[in-house]
Protein backbone atom coordinates (compact mmCIF):
# COMPACT_ATOMS: atom_id res chain seq x y z
CA UNK A 1 0.00 0.00 0.00
CA UNK A 2 2.84 2.02 0.63
CA UNK A 3 4.22 2.13 -3.32
CA UNK A 4 0.88 3.38 -4.17
CA UNK A 5 1.08 6.90 -4.67
CA UNK A 6 -2.95 8.14 -3.93
CA UNK A 7 -2.85 12.07 -4.02
CA UNK A 8 -0.82 11.55 -6.85
CA UNK A 9 -3.37 9.25 -8.49
CA UNK A 10 -6.37 11.77 -7.12
CA UNK A 11 -4.33 14.56 -8.74
CA UNK A 12 -4.61 12.77 -12.35
CA UNK A 13 -8.11 12.42 -11.55
CA UNK A 14 -8.50 16.12 -10.81
CA UNK A 15 -7.09 17.01 -14.12
CA UNK A 16 -9.14 14.63 -15.79
CA UNK A 17 -12.11 16.15 -13.75
CA UNK A 18 -10.88 19.61 -15.40
CA UNK A 19 -11.07 18.42 -19.04
CA UNK A 20 -14.47 17.31 -18.47
CA UNK A 21 -15.49 20.18 -16.96
CA UNK A 22 -14.39 22.17 -19.90
CA UNK A 23 -16.40 19.88 -22.14
CA UNK A 24 -19.31 20.33 -19.84
CA UNK A 25 -18.92 24.55 -20.49
CA UNK A 26 -21.42 24.54 -23.32
CA UNK A 27 -24.13 23.18 -20.64
CA UNK A 28 -23.55 25.43 -17.89
CA UNK A 29 -26.05 27.83 -18.38
CA UNK A 30 -28.72 25.75 -17.52
CA UNK A 31 -27.24 25.70 -13.70
CA UNK A 32 -29.70 27.14 -11.44
CA UNK A 33 -27.06 28.24 -8.87
CA UNK A 34 -26.44 27.77 -5.81
CA UNK A 35 -29.36 26.79 -3.49
CA UNK A 36 -28.15 27.81 -0.21
CA UNK A 37 -27.58 31.71 -1.60
CA UNK A 38 -31.17 31.50 -2.97
CA UNK A 39 -32.47 30.65 0.26
CA UNK A 40 -30.24 32.63 2.61
CA UNK A 41 -29.22 35.97 0.21
CA UNK A 42 -26.00 34.63 1.40
CA UNK A 43 -23.06 32.62 -0.71
CA UNK A 44 -22.00 29.49 0.71
CA UNK A 45 -18.13 28.76 1.30
CA UNK A 46 -18.25 26.50 -2.06
CA UNK A 47 -20.18 29.42 -4.17
CA UNK A 48 -17.96 30.24 -6.89
CA UNK A 49 -16.55 26.39 -7.32
CA UNK A 50 -18.17 25.73 -10.29
CA UNK A 51 -17.27 28.77 -12.57
CA UNK A 52 -13.47 28.43 -10.93
CA UNK A 53 -13.69 24.46 -12.21
CA UNK A 54 -14.99 26.00 -15.59
CA UNK A 55 -12.76 28.73 -15.70
CA UNK A 56 -9.86 26.19 -15.17
CA UNK A 57 -11.48 23.51 -17.78
CA UNK A 58 -9.88 26.86 -20.06
CA UNK A 59 -6.80 27.23 -18.53
CA UNK A 60 -7.89 30.38 -16.90
CA UNK A 61 -6.10 30.73 -13.73
CA UNK A 62 -6.34 34.24 -13.68
CA UNK A 63 -10.49 34.17 -13.51
CA UNK A 64 -10.60 30.75 -11.49
CA UNK A 65 -8.58 32.81 -9.13
CA UNK A 66 -11.39 35.09 -9.19
CA UNK A 67 -14.18 32.81 -8.67
CA UNK A 68 -12.66 31.07 -5.64
CA UNK A 69 -9.03 31.59 -4.61
CA UNK A 70 -8.87 28.97 -1.76
CA UNK A 71 -10.06 26.41 -4.61
CA UNK A 72 -7.57 28.00 -6.85
CA UNK A 73 -4.32 27.74 -5.05
CA UNK A 74 -5.16 24.59 -3.39
CA UNK A 75 -5.40 23.40 -7.21
CA UNK A 76 -2.26 24.96 -8.06
CA UNK A 77 -0.45 22.94 -5.14
CA UNK A 78 -2.10 19.65 -6.36
CA UNK A 79 1.21 19.07 -8.79
CA UNK A 80 3.48 19.70 -6.19
CA UNK A 81 2.04 17.64 -3.59
CA UNK A 82 2.02 14.30 -6.34
CA UNK A 83 5.79 15.02 -6.88
CA UNK A 84 6.33 14.70 -3.54
CA UNK A 85 3.95 11.60 -3.18
CA UNK A 86 5.63 9.97 -5.98
CA UNK A 87 8.69 10.47 -4.27
CA UNK A 88 7.34 8.67 -0.74
CA UNK A 89 5.93 6.24 -2.69
CA UNK A 90 9.47 5.49 -4.69
CA UNK A 91 10.87 5.23 -0.98
CA UNK A 92 7.79 2.88 0.08
CA UNK A 93 7.82 6.28 3.14
CA UNK A 94 4.48 5.98 5.49
CA UNK A 95 2.20 8.80 4.91
CA UNK A 96 2.38 11.47 7.97
CA UNK A 97 0.18 11.68 10.11
CA UNK A 98 -1.53 15.05 10.43
CA UNK A 99 -0.50 17.49 12.85
CA UNK A 100 -1.06 17.08 16.34
CA UNK A 101 -1.28 20.94 17.25
CA UNK A 102 -4.52 22.95 18.24
CA UNK A 103 -3.14 25.46 16.16
CA UNK A 104 -2.93 23.55 12.83
CA UNK A 105 -6.45 22.03 13.02
CA UNK A 106 -7.54 26.22 14.24
CA UNK A 107 -5.70 27.06 11.11
CA UNK A 108 -7.50 24.86 8.47
CA UNK A 109 -11.08 26.15 10.82
CA UNK A 110 -10.11 29.85 9.65
CA UNK A 111 -9.19 28.95 6.35
CA UNK A 112 -12.51 27.72 6.28
CA UNK A 113 -14.64 30.13 7.23
CA UNK A 114 -12.74 32.82 6.00
CA UNK A 115 -12.89 31.38 2.56
CA UNK A 116 -16.74 31.58 3.03
CA UNK A 117 -16.53 35.17 4.93
CA UNK A 118 -14.31 36.50 1.51
CA UNK A 119 -17.48 34.80 -0.55
CA UNK A 120 -20.01 36.30 1.31
CA UNK A 121 -18.45 39.66 1.57
CA UNK A 122 -17.91 39.71 -2.72
CA UNK A 123 -20.82 38.83 -3.15
CA UNK A 124 -20.14 35.84 -5.15
CA UNK B 1 -32.45 -19.77 15.78
CA UNK B 2 -30.18 -17.15 14.19
CA UNK B 3 -31.66 -14.69 12.05
CA UNK B 4 -29.55 -12.94 8.97
CA UNK B 5 -28.25 -10.24 9.85
CA UNK B 6 -28.71 -10.44 13.57
CA UNK B 7 -25.74 -9.37 14.38
CA UNK B 8 -26.03 -6.03 12.35
CA UNK B 9 -29.36 -5.21 13.92
CA UNK B 10 -27.92 -5.62 17.57
CA UNK B 11 -24.97 -3.66 16.59
CA UNK B 12 -26.75 -0.62 15.37
CA UNK B 13 -29.46 -1.17 18.28
CA UNK B 14 -26.48 -0.59 21.19
CA UNK B 15 -24.05 1.17 18.55
CA UNK B 16 -21.95 2.12 21.74
CA UNK B 17 -21.20 -1.82 22.78
CA UNK B 18 -20.83 -2.26 19.07
CA UNK B 19 -17.04 -1.85 18.42
CA UNK B 20 -15.66 -3.43 21.81
CA UNK B 21 -13.77 -5.95 20.47
CA UNK B 22 -10.54 -6.12 19.42
CA UNK B 23 -10.12 -4.40 15.76
CA UNK B 24 -9.84 -6.85 12.75
CA UNK B 25 -6.81 -6.39 10.31
CA UNK B 26 -7.69 -4.23 7.26
CA UNK B 27 -7.71 -6.91 4.85
CA UNK B 28 -9.95 -8.69 6.94
CA UNK B 29 -12.29 -5.81 7.45
CA UNK B 30 -12.27 -5.38 3.88
CA UNK B 31 -13.11 -8.73 2.82
CA UNK B 32 -16.30 -9.02 5.31
CA UNK B 33 -17.33 -5.58 4.43
CA UNK B 34 -16.86 -6.53 0.96
CA UNK B 35 -18.75 -10.02 1.23
CA UNK B 36 -21.59 -8.57 2.76
CA UNK B 37 -22.38 -4.61 1.20
CA UNK B 38 -21.68 -5.66 -2.52
CA UNK B 39 -24.45 -8.50 -3.15
CA UNK B 40 -27.07 -5.88 -1.11
CA UNK B 41 -26.20 -3.52 -3.49
CA UNK B 42 -25.69 -5.21 -6.83
CA UNK B 43 -29.52 -6.73 -5.60
CA UNK B 44 -30.39 -2.15 -4.82
CA UNK B 45 -28.51 -0.88 -8.69
CA UNK B 46 -30.30 -3.80 -10.54
CA UNK B 47 -34.02 -3.07 -9.10
CA UNK B 48 -32.95 0.45 -9.46
CA UNK B 49 -31.83 0.45 -12.66
CA UNK B 50 -34.68 -2.24 -13.78
CA UNK B 51 -37.44 0.38 -12.46
CA UNK B 52 -35.60 3.43 -13.76
CA UNK B 53 -35.72 2.29 -17.42
CA UNK B 54 -39.28 1.10 -17.08
CA UNK B 55 -40.25 4.78 -16.26
CA UNK B 56 -38.09 6.13 -18.66
CA UNK B 57 -40.02 4.10 -21.56
CA UNK B 58 -43.64 5.04 -20.09
CA UNK B 59 -42.54 8.44 -20.13
CA UNK B 60 -41.53 8.24 -23.60
CA UNK B 61 -45.01 6.60 -24.50
CA UNK B 62 -46.62 10.07 -23.22
CA UNK B 63 -47.72 8.48 -19.41
CA UNK B 64 -47.20 12.16 -17.72
CA UNK B 65 -49.36 12.50 -14.96
CA UNK B 66 -52.26 15.69 -16.44
CA UNK B 67 -51.68 17.08 -12.90
CA UNK B 68 -47.97 17.37 -14.35
CA UNK B 69 -48.91 18.49 -17.68
CA UNK B 70 -51.07 21.10 -15.94
CA UNK B 71 -48.57 22.15 -13.83
CA UNK B 72 -46.21 22.91 -16.17
CA UNK B 73 -48.37 24.62 -18.31
CA UNK B 74 -47.43 23.74 -21.81
CA UNK B 75 -49.67 22.46 -24.46
CA UNK B 76 -49.93 18.68 -24.03
CA UNK B 77 -48.91 17.81 -27.79
CA UNK B 78 -45.68 19.47 -27.71
CA UNK B 79 -44.71 17.56 -24.32
CA UNK B 80 -45.53 14.22 -25.41
CA UNK B 81 -43.93 15.20 -29.17
CA UNK B 82 -40.87 16.26 -26.91
CA UNK B 83 -40.68 12.66 -25.02
CA UNK B 84 -41.35 10.82 -28.04
CA UNK B 85 -38.68 12.61 -29.72
CA UNK B 86 -36.10 10.57 -26.63
CA UNK B 87 -33.67 7.59 -27.54
CA UNK B 88 -35.13 4.50 -26.30
CA UNK B 89 -33.72 2.90 -23.24
CA UNK B 90 -31.05 0.40 -23.47
CA UNK B 91 -32.62 -3.09 -22.72
CA UNK B 92 -31.69 -4.43 -18.93
CA UNK B 93 -29.83 -7.35 -20.25
CA UNK B 94 -26.98 -4.90 -21.97
CA UNK B 95 -27.01 -3.33 -18.59
CA UNK B 96 -26.45 -5.18 -16.15
CA UNK B 97 -22.82 -6.71 -16.84
CA UNK B 98 -21.86 -3.10 -16.12
CA UNK B 99 -23.60 -3.48 -12.55
CA UNK B 100 -21.08 -6.10 -11.89
CA UNK B 101 -18.40 -3.94 -12.40
CA UNK B 102 -19.36 -1.08 -11.44
CA UNK B 103 -21.46 -2.01 -8.23
CA UNK B 104 -18.07 -3.11 -6.37
CA UNK B 105 -16.18 0.01 -7.50
CA UNK B 106 -18.95 1.63 -5.92
CA UNK B 107 -18.56 0.13 -2.25
CA UNK B 108 -14.72 0.81 -2.49
CA UNK B 109 -14.86 3.84 -3.66
CA UNK B 110 -17.57 5.01 -0.96
CA UNK B 111 -15.95 3.11 1.41
CA UNK B 112 -12.29 5.00 0.66
CA UNK B 113 -14.54 8.50 0.35
CA UNK B 114 -16.19 8.46 3.77
CA UNK B 115 -12.77 7.25 4.90
CA UNK B 116 -10.95 10.73 4.10
CA UNK B 117 -13.89 12.70 5.26
CA UNK B 118 -14.37 11.11 8.53
CA UNK B 119 -10.99 11.20 9.67
CA UNK B 120 -10.89 14.60 8.29
CA UNK B 121 -13.76 15.29 10.07
CA UNK B 122 -11.87 13.95 13.27
CA UNK B 123 -8.99 15.69 12.90
CA UNK B 124 -10.34 19.10 12.73
CA UNK B 125 -12.46 18.09 15.72
CA UNK B 126 -9.61 16.97 17.80
CA UNK B 127 -9.89 13.27 17.69
CA UNK B 128 -7.03 12.15 16.97
CA UNK B 129 -6.02 12.27 20.13
CA UNK B 130 -3.85 9.14 19.78
CA UNK B 131 -2.59 9.25 16.71
CA UNK B 132 -3.63 5.89 15.14
CA UNK B 133 -3.43 7.05 11.83
CA UNK B 134 -5.66 6.73 8.49
CA UNK B 135 -5.77 2.94 8.57
CA UNK B 136 -7.44 2.87 11.59
CA UNK B 137 -10.33 4.59 10.18
CA UNK B 138 -10.02 2.79 6.94
CA UNK B 139 -10.66 -0.06 9.42
CA UNK B 140 -13.35 1.63 11.38
CA UNK B 141 -15.39 2.48 8.31
CA UNK B 142 -15.02 -1.16 7.01
CA UNK B 143 -16.96 -2.33 10.30
CA UNK B 144 -19.67 0.08 10.12
CA UNK B 145 -20.24 -0.01 6.51
CA UNK B 146 -20.54 -4.10 6.71
CA UNK B 147 -22.98 -3.25 9.82
CA UNK B 148 -24.39 -0.56 7.66
CA UNK B 149 -25.40 -2.27 4.52
CA UNK B 150 -28.65 -3.76 6.28
CA UNK B 151 -29.95 -0.46 5.24
CA UNK B 152 -29.25 -1.38 1.95
CA UNK B 153 -31.65 -4.55 2.14
CA UNK B 154 -33.86 -2.34 4.27
CA UNK B 155 -33.90 0.49 1.45
CA UNK B 156 -35.18 -2.61 -1.01
CA UNK B 157 -38.79 -1.92 0.75
CA UNK B 158 -38.93 1.56 -0.77
CA UNK B 159 -39.48 -0.24 -4.18
CA UNK B 160 -42.48 -2.21 -2.28
CA UNK B 161 -45.96 -1.13 -4.53
CA UNK B 162 -47.71 1.03 -1.64
CA UNK B 163 -45.16 0.34 1.22
CA UNK B 164 -42.64 2.37 -0.28
CA UNK B 165 -44.93 5.46 0.10
CA UNK B 166 -45.51 4.40 3.89
CA UNK B 167 -41.65 3.53 4.77
CA UNK B 168 -40.22 6.30 2.67
CA UNK B 169 -40.10 9.10 5.66
CA UNK B 170 -38.75 6.18 8.07
CA UNK B 171 -35.99 4.93 5.58
CA UNK B 172 -34.86 8.47 5.36
CA UNK B 173 -34.98 8.29 9.00
CA UNK B 174 -32.93 5.44 8.89
CA UNK B 175 -30.23 6.46 6.01
CA UNK B 176 -29.34 9.83 8.46
CA UNK B 177 -28.90 7.00 11.43
CA UNK B 178 -26.47 5.11 9.44
CA UNK B 179 -24.55 7.93 8.05
CA UNK B 180 -23.91 8.74 11.86
CA UNK B 181 -23.45 5.14 13.16
CA UNK B 182 -19.90 5.58 11.13
CA UNK B 183 -19.25 7.88 14.11
CA UNK B 184 -19.31 4.97 16.90
CA UNK B 185 -16.76 3.06 15.08
CA UNK B 186 -14.75 5.83 14.31
CA UNK B 187 -14.47 7.06 18.37
CA UNK B 188 -14.61 3.41 19.40
CA UNK B 189 -11.16 2.58 17.29
CA UNK B 190 -9.83 5.93 17.66
CA UNK B 191 -10.06 6.09 21.31
CA UNK B 192 -11.77 9.68 21.90
CA UNK B 193 -14.99 10.78 22.77
CA UNK B 194 -18.27 9.51 20.73
CA UNK B 195 -19.41 12.94 20.60
CA UNK B 196 -16.65 13.68 17.95
CA UNK B 197 -16.71 10.68 15.96
CA UNK B 198 -20.61 11.68 15.69
CA UNK B 199 -19.55 15.38 14.98
CA UNK B 200 -16.66 14.37 12.52
CA UNK B 201 -19.13 12.32 10.15
CA UNK B 202 -21.91 15.64 10.65
CA UNK B 203 -18.84 17.97 9.51
CA UNK B 204 -18.52 15.57 6.45
CA UNK B 205 -22.03 15.96 5.57
CA UNK B 206 -22.13 19.58 5.94
CA UNK B 207 -18.93 19.77 3.24
CA UNK B 208 -20.78 17.50 0.86
CA UNK B 209 -23.97 19.21 1.19
CA UNK B 210 -22.49 22.66 0.33
CA UNK B 211 -21.39 20.60 -2.64
CA UNK B 212 -24.26 18.63 -3.20
CA UNK B 213 -26.65 21.28 -2.83
CA UNK B 214 -25.99 22.58 -6.04
CA UNK B 215 -25.83 19.18 -7.96
CA UNK B 216 -29.52 18.55 -6.29
CA UNK B 217 -31.05 22.00 -7.28
CA UNK B 218 -29.82 20.97 -10.57
CA UNK B 219 -31.00 17.63 -10.88
CA UNK B 220 -34.51 18.87 -9.73
CA UNK B 221 -34.73 21.89 -12.64
CA UNK B 222 -33.79 19.16 -15.56
CA UNK B 223 -36.21 17.02 -14.13
CA UNK B 224 -38.84 19.84 -13.91
CA UNK B 225 -37.62 20.91 -17.30
CA UNK B 226 -37.62 17.18 -19.05
CA UNK B 227 -40.96 16.17 -17.26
Amino acid sequence: MRRIPWVALATLLALLGLRVAALLEPVSGLLPGCAFKRLTGFACATCGLTRCVMALGRGDWREAFHWHPVAAVALALLPLAAVWDVRRAWRADPYPGLPASRAARLSVWAILVAAWALQVARGI
Amino acid sequence: MNLPFAASFRALARPGAAFGAPPPGLGRAVREMVLVWVPLALVNAAWTTWRGIQAYDALRRGAVPPWLLGWLGTDPADIHELLSALPAPPAFGQVWPWLLLAVPFGVLGTWLHHAVWDHMGLWLLGGLKEQRGFRTSLVAEAEALRIAAVGTLLGLLGFVPVLGVVVALPLMLLDAYLWLFRGFALAARHGCEPWRGLAATVVHAVALGCCAMGLLAFMLFMVGWTG
